[in-house]
């Protein structure tokens, strides 16, 4: 699957992070590194940060 | 780009002074001149990045845990209650409650609330619009928050009056009579648990698709205690009642000093959830957001020794001009970044889309019912200290229809 996150909306509060910690991560310069085409079964965990994010920055693409 | 003031030119602030407001000049003032400044309580800080950071930060707690305990409650059903609740967690123990959380606030399920707190809005505006007036409080906001959370956890919406009451009681924890008035937060307390046992043994009874199901049945599987569950659910019934009541006070407040946006609103429904981020912008219920650090932190120059309490003030950070915050209320706009009304960081506001959500509809559906709103009589509001909003607030309208005609 396609993970998208959109950095214009982004502001690092870390949920992504709380909701799925191997697969994003708040970097010290406030951006996220994300895993961007993580595994089918991780679906899921995926789901969770899309509706974490306090800014709906994240989606999934397919 | 902060500059670093010597102690002497840093302002000072009278946190517990009941005169002082978190939205007066003199803290836009200090503001200008740099990024914190001090107060009885420790560091105030007042600009966008600074605040956004110490909120992100995991070398600070949150600033309410010790509270109970520098008020001399030490053990007891409160303390139990307040060290294990959600805002008192951090790193492992939190990010688990969060997940857990999750289904309950996941936008989808909260939008398909949205028909409900359209109906909510209308029936409330019913009972007081062929008058022609109201005190918007009382006549409204009470209602409404609370019988939205009531739908939130599914449970009858006819015991909205008895959740406030005993939330009102128990919030008397927040304040300085934590103490002298233990017995009888606790007994609210005790009335909350009862409150959500009973929703509890419902949902086992009569199992459902929705969230709170699914956290009973996570509790069943034994991811979650009963004691834990039960912790959680006052959270967040807490959390979201008078949050919401005073938001919705203020965001009429707020329309009544900018007529031409409430017209505005009433003739673009659309902009229903502009309007909301707009009026969170300028005036969140939320003044402060505390944190206490939990080792020494040196943030632009400043040191904050370990134990240092930090108050993060929201408005001030939301309409600072460094972030292009000082500009008029306006809901076309769009800010970026956003205002830090519901915090942010691993505390950011569990509820926010359900606040974001439940407002964003019933604002235009106020803007179209309520014309032309104006104070009758004068309005009290709370101390702008920590929570503020409208305790009561009498206004006369000229009753629209559903389409805003008068
Ligand atoms: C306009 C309405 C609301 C505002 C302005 C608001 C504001 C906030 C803020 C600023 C925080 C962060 C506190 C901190 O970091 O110390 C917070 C946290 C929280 N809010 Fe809200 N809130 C609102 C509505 C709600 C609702 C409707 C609920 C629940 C149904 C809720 C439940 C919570 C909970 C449980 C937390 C703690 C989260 C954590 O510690 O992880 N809030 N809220």
């Amino acid at each position: 699957m396609r993970v998208i996150l959109d950095t214009e909306l982004c502001e690092a509060n870390g949920q992504c992070e709380i909701m799925a910690p191997d697969l994003f991560r708040v970097q010290a310069d406030n951006t996220v590194k994300y895993e961007a085409n993580p595994d089918e079964d991780r679906r899921t965990e995926v789901e969770d940060a899309v509706e974490a994010c306090p800014t709906r920055a994240i989606r999934i693409k397919s | 780009m902060a500059t670093r003031s010597a102690p002497e030119e840093v302002p000072h602030f009278d946190l517990s002074n009941p005169e002082f407001s978190a939205l007066a000049d003199e803290v836009h003032a200090a503001r200008d001149k740099a990024w914190f400044a001090r107060s009885n309580y420790g560091v105030v800080a007042l600009r966008h990045e600074q605040v956004g950071a110490l909120l992100r930060d995991r070398r600070l707690r949150h600033g309410l845990y010790s509270w109970p305990e520098l008020n001399g409650v030490t053990e007891g059903p409160l303390h139990h209650w307040w060290i294990n609740n959600l805002n008192s967690q951090e790193g492992d123990d939190h990010r688990r409650y969060r997940r857990l959380l999750n289904p309950l606030f996941a936008p989808k399920s909260i939008e398909r609330m949205a028909p409900g707190f359209q109906a909510l809005t209308h029936e409330l505006i019913d009972r007081f619009a062929p008058t022609g007036r109201c005190e918007f409080v009382s006549e409204f906001c009470e209602e409404f928050s609370a019988r939205i959370l009531l739908q939130l956890v599914g449970v009858g919406e006819s015991s909205w009056r008895e959740l406030q009451r005993m939330c009102g009681e128990f919030g008397i924890s927040m304040g300085v009579n934590i103490a002298k008035e233990l017995p009888r937060i606790e007994a609210a307390l005790a009335e909350l648990y009862e409150f959500t046992d009973e929703l509890i043994a419902a949902r086992r009874a009569d199992p459902g698709e929705d969230a709170i199901t699914g956290l009973v049945k996570t509790c069943d599987s034994g991811e979650l205690t009963g004691d834990e569950l039960r912790n959680m659910i006052v959270m967040l019934v807490f959390g979201g009642l008078d949050t919401t009541k005073n938001q919705m006070g203020i965001a009429l407040d707020v329309f009544m000093r900018h007529p031409d946006q409430w017209d505005l609103l009433a003739e673009r429904p659309e902009l229903g959830g502009r309007a909301v981020e707009e009026v969170l912008r300028i005036e969140p219920t939320v003044l402060w957001i505390s944190r206490e650090a939990l080792e020494d932190v040196e943030i632009e120059g400043l040191a904050i020794p370990q134990g240092t309490t930090v108050h993060l003030l929201t408005e001030s950070a939301s309409t600072d001009p460094l972030v292009g915050g000082d500009v008029p209320f306006d809901i076309t706009a769009e800010h970026h970044p956003r205002h830090l009304a519901f915090g942010g960081g691993p505390h950011h506001c569990v509820g926010h889309y359900l606040a974001r959500t439940d407002m964003r509809e019933a604002l235009p559906i106020l803007a179209k019912r309520l014309r032309n709103p104006r104070a009758d009589g004068p309005a009290e509001f709370r101390p702008w200290t920590g929570l503020g909003g409208p305790l009561s607030l009498p206004i006369a309208f000229d009753p629209g229809d559903a389409e805003g005609r008068a």
